[in-house]
């Protein structure tokens, strides 16, 4: 599904939180959101998902204009997964079988149907179905957000839109979720929304970018573009660069040789420069 | 000035929460608390500060002792605490009442409090929002409004309990450079992140594995000798680099800095 917003305004009693966002999001990708905090990052996101009942301008879905109700306001979108910061805090029931059939149910699935989602989905995000009969709270972060997650995803979204989702997660609990996330938005070709201030991981994980500063969209570009050819973009809101693009440019400017990589991963950043600058090391001794 | 001496806590009989856990940080010291989620790290804090008393051996602070009543408001008057979400610890509907709050709760006399609020305010640079409204506050300043609350009241230690987690990387690097500055005035500075960048500007670091002290010492040391993925841990940019690069240590980090290890290579 290709999603689009036209000249979209939201305007609140004495301020604009976003003003005249165009931008298309296409189905299969990974997007980050990023910008400083107010630049409207939030608010976009709570557009896409239709929590914010009125907007000026057009929301597109498929190219079919997003229904309204009689007075013109928009709705919240079912198919759209949304999960908060800190989803666990939303953890209620007594088990992790609950938990995960809870939204389901009151969508009027079949028992039949919940236990198979839930045994598709499990995998995806790393869980064994050994967990189903514990409580929510018993787990550690990692688990409890990995679950908060899995039941967002038993609704099977056609978009999914994540907002820090690894706030207050130790570093490897951080990767893993990640990879998750990656593997299943790969899995299903939907596209995944993830909003961050952490730009090592978009620089990961994203293949495009959407650029916020003070409510205006001032930049929707692809990964690697945005890192190492628009960089000024990013100067320009005072946010920085990832590590390994600073590796990388710093290694460029010292050798005045131009290095060919194909993405920002630190990876494959460090497999290209390295090579570069052992050799300058070796004229240099 | 903080003493952990064999100290043991669960919740319930059975449990290992935290296993005798011994250390002392000297007065001025910068200590960062690293673990994974759910190691102890936040249970080491509130034990500190008396929120949560040992089921067995002693927290003292300044030879104070948690478990006695007496000497536990002492302990809560001399430790700040700020949390990862500052809108948790706001109540107020000004920047001014909510730094004047914790005065009011030790009972600063009168007369002696606005000096206090304009002194901590201008050490976060926030004098000029004394009457905004915190709730209206990027994260930042709302972390660094936190922080003035808790400086009012002059402590002679704060424990940042995660406290960049939620910010944008200006909030990071404004809060980063003030627990530094604090720091550079004497002021000991207990730190619990998960931001392995921020570790490497630490004096010293405390490890904490399910509920036991695994490392106490220097942050290049930990870097260089642990295997820090076993703890969930990862090692920081410059650190991977070095060790890519292979060259000799010690290469990263300006010290004062704080938001990133700062590296260079030529």
């Amino acid at each position: 599904m290709v999603y689009q917003l036209n000249n979209v305004s939201v305007n609140y009693s004495r301020q604009t939180a976003l003003r005249n966002v165009s931008c298309t999001m296409e189905e299969g990708k990974w997007i980050s959101v990023i910008g400083q905090t107010g630049a409207g990052k939030s608010t976009f996101v709570q557009v896409l998902k239709g929590l914010i009942p009125h907007i000026d301008g057009d929301y597109l879905i498929d190219q079919q204009p997003v229904k309204r109700d009689a007075k013109g306001q928009l709705k919240v979108i079912p198919e759209i997964g949304f999960v908060f910061q800190y989803p666990e805090h939303q953890l209620f029931e007594t088990t992790v079988f609950k938990e995960l059939a809870f939204a389901p149910k009151q969508q009027g699935m079949s028992n039949q149907q919940i236990t198979k989602s839930i045994s598709k989905i499990l995998p995806q995000l790393g869980l064994s179905e050994d967990i189903l009969p514990l409580a929510p709270f018993q787990l550690s972060g990692g688990l409890k957000r990995r679950v908060a997650i899995a039941s967002v995803l038993m609704m099977n979204p056609k978009l999914l839109i994540v907002d820090e989702p690894t706030a207050g997660l130790d570093p490897i609990s951080k990767v893993a979720l990640l990879q998750l996330l990656k593997k299943w938005q790969q899995q299903v070709n939907r596209t995944l929304i993830f909003v961050s201030h952490q730009m090592e991981d978009v620089a990961e994980y994203s293949d495009e970018v959407i650029v916020f500063h003070e409510g205006c969209l001032i930049g929707q570009l692809d990964t690697r573009t945005l890192f190492l050819e628009q960089s000024h973009l990013l100067e320009k809101i005072g946010l920085s660069l990832p590590e390994s693009v600073q590796l990388l440019k710093l290694v460029e400017e010292l050798t005045g040789e131009k290095i060919q990589v194909s993405s920002c991963r630190e990876q494959e950043i460090f497999e290209k420069v390295i090579p570069v600058w052992k050799a300058r090391r070796l004229q240099n001794v | 000035m903080l003493t952990f001496d064999h100290v043991h806590f669960y919740y319930k009989k059975g449990q290992t929460i935290i296993n005798d856990v011994n250390f002392t940080i000297q007065a001025g010291e910068f200590v960062s608390i690293v673990g994974a989620n759910g190691s102890g790290k936040s249970t080491v804090a509130k034990l500190i500060d008396g929120l949560l008393l040992p089921k067995k051996g002693t927290v003292k602070f300044q030879q104070l002792d948690t478990t006695n009543p007496d000497e536990l408001m002492k302990i809560h008057q001399q430790v700040g605490f700020v949390f990862q979400n500052p809108e948790d610890q706001f109540i107020t509907t000004t920047v001014m009442d909510e730094v004047l709050f914790g005065l009011q709760n030790i009972r600063v006399p009168r007369e002696e409090m606005r000096g206090r609020v304009d002194t901590a305010l201008r050490a976060v640079q926030m004098e000029e929002y004394l009457e905004a409204m915190p709730h209206q506050l990027s994260g930042g300043q709302k972390q660094r409004v936190a922080i003035a609350a808790i400086l009012a009241m002059q402590p002679k230690m704060i424990i940042f309990d995660e406290a960049t987690s939620m910010l944008d990387p200006q909030g990071r690097k404004q809060v980063l450079s003030i627990m530094h500055e604090l720091h550079d005035q004497g002021m000991t500075i207990i730190h619990i992140t998960h931001h392995m960048e921020e570790v490497l500007s630490a004096e010293r670091i405390l490890l904490i594995h399910e509920g036991h002290l695994e490392f106490d010492g220097d942050p290049f040391v930990f870097f260089e000798t642990m295997s820090v993925e076993k703890y969930q841990l990862q090692l920081p940019f410059a650190v991977r680099l070095r060790k890519t690069l292979q060259l000799d240590p010690p290469f990263t980090v300006n010290w004062k800095e704080g938001i990133r290890s700062q590296w260079s290579i030529n």
